[in-house]
């Protein structure tokens, strides 16, 4: 009986030794390389974009080993980059375990990724306590860079906020929708748009609704919230919501949702509610699976993009637009979202950052990436500049608006850039059965 | 008896001087902390859903209690300005009281009702907290937390790993008095046949209402511990996961019994994260799950019992094994 | 916010609808309790799973979606019969929270392997009858969710004959009223047993390919919200009664949908539970609830 206690005992030590043990990766032999975290949710409900975003982390370090790494003054040479994976679960423990391991463990000199805004929330304390420089390439939640009771002079926001994100495509609204409603149907121009907001019951939907009210009232816009309409993230049934909508008769409906619900709710109002309107997505949504899902009821909607599958913005981008996709899909097959572009651009802003810095000195590469003036990589930046703001540490995207046209050699919608006006590849179009709200 | 007594003494002790001298053999390692720091905040979780089932009664929202004293705790020291190491028992009472609410309405239903019930009670509160009440809470953006220990002291997370150790221990040898009490022996008696209970002069409504109290109470303050030690809180805090772990590891280890909800939670911690380490992604649920129906089916007792059982089956097996070589 | 008689018969369409597959999912979970007297809660998944059936014969053959019933139905009896045997027979009466404990695993277990096979990304097809609508008192529907309507209506007719007019049928009720009297009558209640979990199987699958054919997303994890309310509307209607499983059902279906429309999508889900509760307040054991024990 006591002996095999014991022996339990013994066994779950050496066990746990066992484990503890194999997480602990031999990492004495000082800086001759330059450790970058990367801080992806592998597993649970998030882990499609988390590999993305982990694959876009290897494909950045790869490019840059195979031109000799980065060089760093102090060493005096060049140091290759290696990547330390960290899967936070999609949990806040979990990521709070993955981080505090990276730190610890694997002493990485910096910390790329982050996906959920709950899960970023939970380890942002430890980060900020060991002074870790941190390039949050997911989250989409301008709170993360806001706090105030913890140090985030160490993070830097390499992501649209929903902010920049909602604002931007107000303002889209104002300027290009409402004009031409007001024009095809006779309207005074000063009629106001009639805008339905249909937004997911979470940081990132409330975001949303948030940016758009704020932008409206800050510029005086001529648009009406006629309808909010909110729903539970996971949601797969939007018809009484739209059924909703519908009664109020708004112009334009613009939708805060992730992909496995822009995709139902535009397919459900053109189809079971007959919500015949122009539907507006935000920019996480712009991928294939987003086309091949949505098909033909997809056509005339506007989707927010800053990274699409199937236009390039002409211009500086598209040579290294170009040859990321191509590379990735040699490499892993199928296409990085954009929180995966947003991770390989994390990468090679950190190890810009430290070439710059000259130093693996965590203060010194801080302060380095604070004041990065670095052109833009493969997505559109404001200035053509990669830069983050002095107040928050955001970098501030250029995001472009397309509106998807019916493609019959796919049997599916392409996208077409129809703002900014200096990427636009047509203008902005009504269609013939779209029928506005009553004046 | 009196032989598996000293037993489980010298068990407790050894766990207890692993869990002591652990952090003191390894240095101030920030990541085994972590790990440690997490596995003790389960363990007085999952001791304190294991609680309720001593009463006969379960629950599949206990998420609900460890989001309020998450909550609770942290508005009241934002607000105030109080020490968390204060907050986190206020925390606790508010849970309590509403588990005491949750618990009228759940006293006279059983099993399946009380299932669905206190799971319904924590999605109803995460909608409240999210959307209702955002004002107070913060809605989706959540607020952010003050630390048990201000991280400018030099070794807090030690401190703060051994506050939060004697906290469990209290509330474990806490568990064992109450259970080893009259109110114990009542809880038995319930749990057997609530009708006998009631003619042998229990009221087992009192008796009931009482163990989903202290079930709240020590559930909220495991939330607000992890709250205060992660920094920030969320609604995600009510998820179904959340609910679950607590089950997961109380029946693994031992449904029951006061060392269940202990090693349950070690081993499988333990387990799962040395599966990540191996890599695993789907393939660790999948494992988690089979455990989980294996140990109901042939182990009901959990792995707690599995060092009797072995010894039960053992000369079996080596009657058969035996046989084997002799063919 | 004013409802014109318009809005309303629209939001009653699409209750009517979720009504539809929370009434399989329950009418499957009931006849299971009804014989067992154990609660699956891992049913959710076996509507996924039937999903996936569903979504696989189609990407393979291309047939109608509807037609698929014919897969997905008796695929899921064979693995409701397997999950049966493997997992529920060996803690038949044992602790009663044992089944929820089971189910959780189960929970794992199943999502899991569904997304190693199916990865994890969400997947939808589209149904051949989606540009045909019907128009019907000036309201046009899609075809589709009458078709799904009625399909319904005849998967509880079809078993509502089984029940009460075939032999085998009879054997279950009897097994459902009085266990021990079954078996003291010759009936084979394990048998029984195998019978009732994989029909209760066979309508979590058709719910399945019901949600597929009507456009709805799903994914690995999408199974465990239906069954939750599915079970709370199996206690709103009565552990064991049938109709009350399709009462409640309808009930919840209507109730979300106009939730939905007056307070607002984010208490969808909690609607369910606030009701089940009053419900338990007022009537403990349901509204068509055996007397417990």
């Amino acid at each position: 009986m006591k002996h095999t206690y014991v022996l339990l005992l013994i066994g779950m030590v050496v066990i746990g030794a066992f484990l503890a043990g194999c997480t602990q990766q031999a990492s004495t032999a000082p800086a001759q390389n330059l450790k970058i975290g990367v801080v992806a949710s592998l597993t649970g409900p998030s882990s499609t974009t988390g590999k993305d975003v982990w694959q876009s982390a290897q494909l950045a370090a790869e490019e840059i080993n195979a031109k000799g790494g980065v060089y760093v003054k102090d060493l005096g040479k060049s140091v290759p980059i290696v990547l330390v994976q960290g899967d936070d679960e999609s949990t806040r423990e979990g990521g709070q375990k993955a981080v505090s391991r990276m730190i610890t463990q694997d002493n990485v000199d910096m910390l790329v990724g982050g996906f959920s805004s709950a899960v970023v929330s939970a380890h942002q304390s430890i980060v900020a306590e060991h002074n870790v420089p941190y390039i949050i390439t997911g989250a989409s939640t301008p709170v993360i860079t806001r706090r105030t009771d913890v140090n985030t002079s160490y993070m830097f926001h390499h992501a649209p906020t929903t902010d920049d994100s909602g604002s931007q495509t107000t303002l889209f609204i104002d300027n290009v929708i409402r004009p031409a409603i007001n024009a095809k149907f006779g309207y005074p121009q000063d009629r106001p748009l009639k805008l339905a907001i249909l937004y997911q019951d979470s940081p990132y939907g409330k975001g949303h609704l948030d940016a758009v009210k704020n932008t409206i009232a800050n510029n005086s816009l001529k648009i009406n919230l006629v309808s909010q309409e909110t729903f539970k993230m996971g949601e797969s049934d939007f018809r009484t919501a739209l059924t909703s909508i519908k009664s109020s008769d708004p112009d334009v409906v613009y939708v805060a949702a992730f992909l496995n619900e822009q995709i139902p709710i535009e397919t459900q109002a053109m189809r079971d509610v007959d919500l015949k309107k122009i539907f507006i997505a935000i920019e996480p949504n712009d991928d294939p699976d987003f086309y091949k899902g949505v098909g033909k009821y997809g056509d005339y909607s506007v989707i927010q993009s800053r990274f699409s599958p199937y236009t390039v913005p002409k211009g500086p981008t598209e040579a290294a637009y170009n040859k990321f996709v191509t590379d990735f899909d040699k490499k892993f097959g199928g296409f990085p979202g954009m929180m995966g572009v947003a991770t390989y651009e994390g990468v090679y802003i950190g190890a810009k950052a430290v070439e710059n810095a000259g130093t693996l000195n965590k203060t010194a590469v801080k302060t380095a990436i604070a004041n990065l003036q670095m052109p833009q990589i493969v997505e559109a930046m404001q200035g053509q500049t990669i830069s983050f703001s002095k107040d928050f540490r955001e970098s501030k995207f250029d995001l472009t608006m397309e509106q998807l046209v019916w493609d019959p050699s796919v049997n599916e919608t392409r996208p077409k850039i129809v703002s900014p006006a200096n990427l636009k590849e047509r203008d902005f179009m009504l269609p013939d059965w779209y029928v506005p709200g009553k004046a | 008896m009196i032989e598996k007594n000293r037993v489980v003494l010298y068990l407790t002790v050894a766990t207890l001087a692993f869990a002591v001298l652990f952090p003191l053999v390894t240095g101030l390692n920030m990541y085994y902390l972590t790990v440690l720091i997490l596995i003790v905040i389960f363990i007085i979780f999952a001791s304190a859903w294991n609680f309720l089932t001593y009463s006969g009664q379960g629950s599949l929202g206990h998420a609900a209690f460890f989001g309020i004293g998450g909550y609770i705790s942290t508005l009241i020291a934002v607000k105030s300005g109080l020490t968390p190491y204060l907050t986190i028992f206020i925390g606790g009472a508010g849970a309590a009281l509403v588990g005491l609410f949750i618990g009228a309405i759940c006293v006279r239903m059983k099993e399946w009702f009380l299932a669905m019930v206190t799971f319904g009670f924590a999605v109803i509160i995460q909608v409240l907290v999210a959307s209702q009440f955002v004002s107070v809470t913060g809605g989706w953006d959540g607020v952010a937390a003050p630390p048990l220990i201000s991280n400018t002291v030099p070794n807090y997370l030690v401190y703060e790993y051994y506050s939060i150790l004697l906290i469990a221990v209290v509330v474990i040898l806490l568990f064992r008095t109450i259970l080893n009490s009259k109110i114990g022996l009542a809880f038995s008696a319930i749990r057997e046949n609530e009708l006998e209970a009631r003619a042998s002069g229990i009221d087992p409504v009192r008796y009931k209402l009482f163990a989903f109290m202290v079930s709240a109470y020590f559930s909220g303050l495991a939330g607000a511990l992890e709250i205060s030690y992660l920094g920030y809180v969320t609604p995600e805090i009510f998820g179904v996961d959340i609910s679950f772990w607590p089950i997961i590891y109380s029946i693994s280890g031992g449904l029951g019994t006061l060392a269940g909800p202990i090693i349950g939670t070690i081993v499988i911690t333990l387990l799962w994260d040395g599966l990540q380490s191996l890599g695993l992604t789907y393939g660790r649920f999948i494992i988690i799950g089979i455990i989980l129906v294996l140990v109901v089916i042939f182990l009901p007792r959990g792995l707690v019992s599995l060092p009797e059982v072995i010894k039960k089956r053992a000369p079996v097996w080596k009657a058969r094994f035996n046989k084997l070589l002799s063919k | 916010m004013e409802i014109g008689l318009d809005i309303f018969l629209q939001v009653m369409v699409w209750g009517l609808y979720a009504g539809c597959i929370y009434i399989l999912l329950a009418t499957g979970l009931n006849l299971i309790f009804g014989v067992m007297k154990v609660v699956n809660f891992a049913h959710g998944q076996l509507l996924m799973i039937g999903a996936y059936v569903t979504f696989s014969f189609f990407v393979l053959t291309g047939f109608n979606p509807y037609v698929l019933l014919a897969a997905s139905i008796p695929i899921l009896i064979v693995i409701g019969v397997c999950i049966e045997r493997l997992c529920f027979r060996p803690i038949l009466g044992t602790g009663k929270l044992n089944e929820i404990f089971i189910s959780i695993g189960l929970i794992y277990i199943l999502e899991n392997v569904a997304a190693m096979i199916w990865t994890d990304e969400w997947k939808t097809i589209r149904s051949p009858f989606e540009e045909i609508t019907v128009t019907i008192g000036g309201m046009k529907i899609p075809v589709d969710y009458l078709i799904i309507i009625v399909t319904t209506v005849l998967i509880l007719v079809g078993l509502y004959i089984f029940l009460k007019k075939t032999r085998l049928g009879l054997a279950v009720r009897a097994t459902s009223q009085n266990r021990k009297a079954a078996m003291l009558v010759g009936i084979n209640v394990e048998r029984m047993d195998m019978l009732s979990f994989g029909i209760g199987a066979g309508l979590a699958g058709a719910a399945g390919t019901l949600w597929v054919v009507s456009g709805q997303v799903f994914n690995p994890y999408m199974g465990s919200v239906p069954a939750v309310k599915a079970f709370a509307i199996v206690i709103i209607g009565g552990l064991g009664s049938i109709p009350g499983a399709i009462i409640g059902g309808l009930i919840l279906g209507i109730a979300e949908n106009f939730t939905v429309l007056t307070i607002g999508g984010a208490w969808k889900d909690a609607v369910a539970f606030l009701i089940l509760i009053l419900v338990l307040i007022i009537k403990p054991n349901g509204l068509f609830g055996e007397k417990a024990e």
